[in-house]
């Protein structure tokens, strides 16, 4: 396997390939921010949940760098610790004590896997589409290691994508290429 | 009701995340689905729920939603003639 590009985010700060990108808000203002510089066109960002902002934005970043110029991925492998636990919670507090008004938007990100659709709705990527719930985000590379050996996959865009709390986040997804 | 009109699409906006929008870029006699707002199923979702919250208004009869959804016009009309809050 061969790490062609990696992004890492947390809530104050973006590094592409080893380079910060100046950023002028933290948290969640933050993907908002990089949003509106690097896509701008896709308001369906507004309705997703904090998890797949995270993982759509560093797609984005990922996929419009210059030296992943070259096929797309055909796989999506992420994973993280939480599933969707801080979207889970947004959804419980509206049928909680005394209001019950649950909502159908936040209702529909109550799985971590949607972050992976979202992205490949996105990029039109219709091979292998998997979220894993890992303890640790080196657990991943055994589980990328079965899949370029099972799947035709010959590329993916691969790594942790995190969000436990509001404000709360952490992304590091690399494009891996099986050659 | 041009008041409840202003209202109900500072609510919509709110409702549905749409962090660009101010109510003077919604239509007020502009379909809500396809053309228009290009609103989907689940938004549907979230005005019925809109209505429930703000105006205590259930809508029993899914079939009835085709009319009252057809604009912010139809919608303030239909929540004028039905809310109970």
């Amino acid at each position: 396997m061969r790490v062609i590009s990696e992004i890492e985010i947390t809530p104050t700060s973006v590094v592409l390939n080893g380079k910060p990108i100046a950023v002028e808000t933290t948290g969640e203002k933050m993907l908002v921010e990089l949003y509106r510089r690097f896509a701008g066109d896709y308001p369906k960002f507004f309705k997703m949940d904090t998890l797949s902002r995270l993982g759509f934005i560093a797609a984005e970043i990922l996929l419009k760098e210059p030296m992943a110029n070259s096929p797309k991925p055909t796989a999506i492998i992420l994973a993280n610790r939480s599933a969707s636990i801080k979207n889970d919670t947004d959804y419980m507090d509206t049928i909680s004590d005394g209001k019950y008004y649950p909502s159908p938007a936040l209702f529909v990100y109550t799985l971590p896997n949607i972050v992976t659709g979202e992205i490949a709705i996105r990029y039109q990527i219709q091979g292998e589409t998997s979220f894993y719930i890992l303890d640790k985000p080196e657990d991943l590379e055994q589980i990328l290691l079965s899949t370029f050996n099972i799947q035709p996959s010959t590329s993916a865009l691969a790594g942790w994508c995190e969000c436990s709390y509001a404000n709360t986040f952490y992304a590091k997804i690399q494009i891996i290429w099986n050659n | 009701m041009e008041q409840l009109i202003e209202q109900l699409k500072a609510q919509i906006i709110e409702a549905l995340n749409f962090e660009d929008m101010t109510p003077a870029d919604i239509d007020t006699d502009a379909p809500l689905f396809g053309e228009g707002l290009g609103l989907d199923s689940i938004d549907a979702l979230e005005l019925i729920m809109l209505m429930d919250r703000e105006y205590g208004i259930k809508l029993a009869d899914p079939k009835a939603g085709k009319a009252i959804f057809q604009s912010v016009r139809t919608m303030a009309e239909y929540i004028q003639a039905n809310r109970t809050k």
